[in-house]
């Protein structure tokens, strides 16, 4: 029985943190954003330095109604959050944070199961889009699923690269195998990844899809309350994965100083570091157009993720 | 041009600077602002000084301020001399939910009794409480600062130019008289 | 492929034997109402119940890596670009009275006929197949490896050098419209 017991805690472990990290790295960005405008970001909510804010939020959005617009797909509307917010619960499960073990569920095709499920959570995206019986929530859907559809390949192939260097798809295993000299070995495909990721989740510079200056709010528009509140974490949610990923894939994971005792800490230190990554490139960079997004992911980044495909295999066979 | 990404990296240099200073937001409420010379908050009134002459409330573009007056005769000072009427301010309000802060009134008093005050905290609810009595504008004098230096160089104001002179001509037609040095009764520029 | 199951007893059925025909049914009937709802976007969203259910039946058969590829080939892909051509078209919200065919019939017959020759060739390929699901898994992602690049390569390359000359002709037709249309003007 004390399988199953430890199977629930992993579970929860992974639910806590699900429900925990997306909001740390919210109120990250609140503050990082504030000041790198020379701003101070939220100052009262919870008193010192606003650090309740999001709590406070949430508390704003459970009160508000829940508005379906007449002409939707009522069922298709309501659904769509959920869709968008799940994948992200379930790819959580399989990321390693430390040595021995630390990890929800060791998943054989780890690698693949992570990518397939992210593509996952964009459906929902689409479903809200066409749902919402609003044109600009329908020009969100059509950007979202354009930017999915030119920067999910990119992303496998980089992670491709990955699994290739490793030998094996389990993500445990890859971050196993690690080497200092991965990092400039990889370097490429770290860029790659990364790149296009944010673009998959829609984050600024990528945030075409849901270009608030354009289209509202792209194919959230027409969203209040718990539900668009649930689009918000997933955004969120979608940024801790991404970060954990690269991290495991690229950085070496838990691998540092005193690892065997400290390798969770050094896991949660790198996906910190590229989640401040994220909110600074955010900060920093305009919007990208809709025709600039496409070339870059066509003419820049397949480019990229192919030389580093075959540089990897050159390096592979010239070692063993 | 130079390296590729350059300007990225330049871009992404500029936010990570910012966020390593001082954020310029004002904590007001918290934090008073800090208010430069000659702020427009509020007019206030010295009404010792007014002599009901009403030039401010007729060169108000808004005709926001509101003066009631009576004449009172003030019994002769020396016996057999004339009796004197003088003008008793009954109320003086202004209207600041139609005040424009143009400053006018001040320009024109002609006995200084009206003066800018930086005070600005005295929003109401009620745009009908906007207008302020005699009582409250006399209370705002207090927050009056004393008038800012004047900047180097700049030309001296004419009253102390006119005050000296006096006082020089004084102290000559006194100096005339006397042996004794008029060491100055009156030192008006001293604070200039 | 469950009738196969048929060899070490058809009379108790294990747990994963259970879930594995309630799935297959729930995909069945998703796959039902994804060919006949009248709603072009709720077909699509059907097929992605259809194409999950089959995800997970691999998954039961312990074929992970196929299972996870096919998430992320057909429901992560395959759909969005379903879902994309469907918005482009402007589907309605509601029925689409035109989305009906006048060939329901010779469909169904098609259909029926697919999906008959399918039944018959996998039952009698597997008749005598079992798999142990408790043990060694069967199609975690080294075995498919070296089954599929030691086995079936040949098939394999075939494969790819089909989909590179579908690439390629999509590409040539594309682009010869594109040439006509200036040239139309």
């Amino acid at each position: 029985m004390s399988d199953a017991l430890e199977v629930i805690l992993r579970l929860l472990a992974v639910l806590v943190a699900f429900l925990v990290l997306p909001l740390v790295v919210g109120q990250t960005e609140h503050k990082v954003m504030a000041h790198m405008q020379g701003r101070l970001g939220p100052m009262y909510a919870g008193g010192f330095h606003g650090w309740a804010q999001l709590v406070a939020d949430g508390v704003k959005f459970a009160q508000k109604e829940d508005v379906v617009p007449a002409d939707a797909d009522r069922k298709i509307f309501q659904l769509a959050p959920a869709v968008a917010l799940l994948p992200y619960l379930l790819v959580l499960i399989a990321i390693p944070i430390g040595p021995g073990g630390l990890v929800g569920q060791d998943i054989d095709a780890g690698l693949f199961f992570v990518l397939a499920v992210m593509g996952v959570g964009v459906l929902g995206s689409l479903m809200a889009g066409w749902a919402s019986a609003n044109k600009f929530s329908l020009l969100g859907g059509l950007r979202s699923a354009a930017q999915l559809m030119s920067y999910e390949l990119p992303m496998l192939l980089a992670a491709a690269s990955v699994a290739m260097a490793a030998g094996t798809l389990s993500l445990p295993g890859i971050v196993d195998a690690y080497a200092w000299w991965w990092t400039p070995w990889q370097l490429i495909g770290a860029v790659v990844f990364f790149t296009a990721g944010l673009a998959e989740l829609q984050r600024p510079p990528f945030d075409m899809p849901v270009a608030d200056s354009e289209i509202i709010f792209g194919a959230y528009t027409e969203y209040t309350g718990m539900r668009f509140a649930l689009f918000l974490l997933a955004e969120y949610a979608g940024i801790v994965v991404l970060c954990g990923l690269t991290t495991v894939l690229f950085l070496g994971g838990w691998h540092g100083p005193w690892s065997d005792s400290l390798g969770w800490l050094w896991t949660l230190l790198k996906t910190a570091a590229l989640a401040f990554v994220v909110i600074w490139l955010r900060v920093t960079y305009p919007r990208l157009r809709e025709d600039q997004l496409q070339r870059f992911a066509w003419t820049v980044l397949i480019p990229l993720a192919l030389t580093q495909i075959a540089l990897t295999g050159v390096v592979k066979v010239v070692i063993s | 041009m130079g390296i590729p990404g350059s300007g990225l990296a330049k871009g992404l240099a500029v936010t990570l600077r910012t966020m390593t200073r001082r954020s310029h937001t004002a904590q007001y409420p918290e934090v008073q602002p800090e208010l430069p010379p000659r702020s427009r908050g509020v007019i206030a009134l010295f009404e010792e000084n007014c002599t009901v002459c009403m030039l401010c409330a007729r060169e108000c573009p808004d005709w926001c301020i509101y003066i009631d007056s009576h004449k009172e005769t003030v019994p002769a000072t020396a016996p057999g001399g004339r009796e004197r009427s003088r003008n008793v301010l009954d109320r003086f309000a202004i209207d600041f939910s139609l005040c424009m802060y143009c400053g006018i009134c001040i320009e024109v008093c002609p006995f200084d009794a009206l003066f800018w005050s930086p005070e600005f905290e005295y929003a109401e609810t009620d745009i009908l409480e906007l207008t302020h009595e005699r009582d409250k504008l006399r209370e705002w004098m207090w927050t009056v600062p004393a008038p800012p230096p004047l900047d180097p160089a700049a030309e001296e104001p004419k009253e102390l130019g006119a005050a000296r002179k006096a006082a020089e001509k004084a102290a000559a037609a006194a100096a005339a008289a006397q042996g004794e040095a008029g060491t100055g009764r009156e030192q008006p520029g001293g604070e200039a | 492929m469950n009738v196969a199951a048929a060899h070490p007893g058809f009379l108790s059925p294990t747990g994963v034997e259970i879930v594995f025909v309630l799935v297959g049914v729930a995909t069945l009937a998703a796959a039902v109402v994804s060919v006949t709802t009248k709603q072009l976007v709720h077909a699509a969203l059907w097929l992605v119940v259809a194409l999950g259910g089959v995800a997970v039946e691999y998954l039961l058969l312990t074929a992970e890596f196929i299972a996870w590829v096919q998430v992320l080939i057909y429901v992560g892909s395959v759909v969005v670009l379903v879902l994309f051509g469907l918005m482009l078209t402007k589907a309605p919200i509601g029925r689409s009275p035109d989305a009906d065919s006048g060939n329901r019939i010779a469909a169904l017959a098609v259909a029926v006929a697919a999906a008959g020759t399918l039944v018959w060739v996998v039952v009698d390929a597997f008749r005598s197949t079992w798999i142990d699901v408790d043990g060694a898994p069967q199609g975690s992602t080294k075995v498919t490896g070296e089954i599929l690049f030691r086995h079936w390569v040949l098939p394999f390359e075939a494969l790819s050098v089909l989909l590179l000359a579908a690439l390629v002709g999509a590409i040539v037709l594309s682009r010869k419209q594109s040439r006509q249309q200036p040239g139309e003007r």
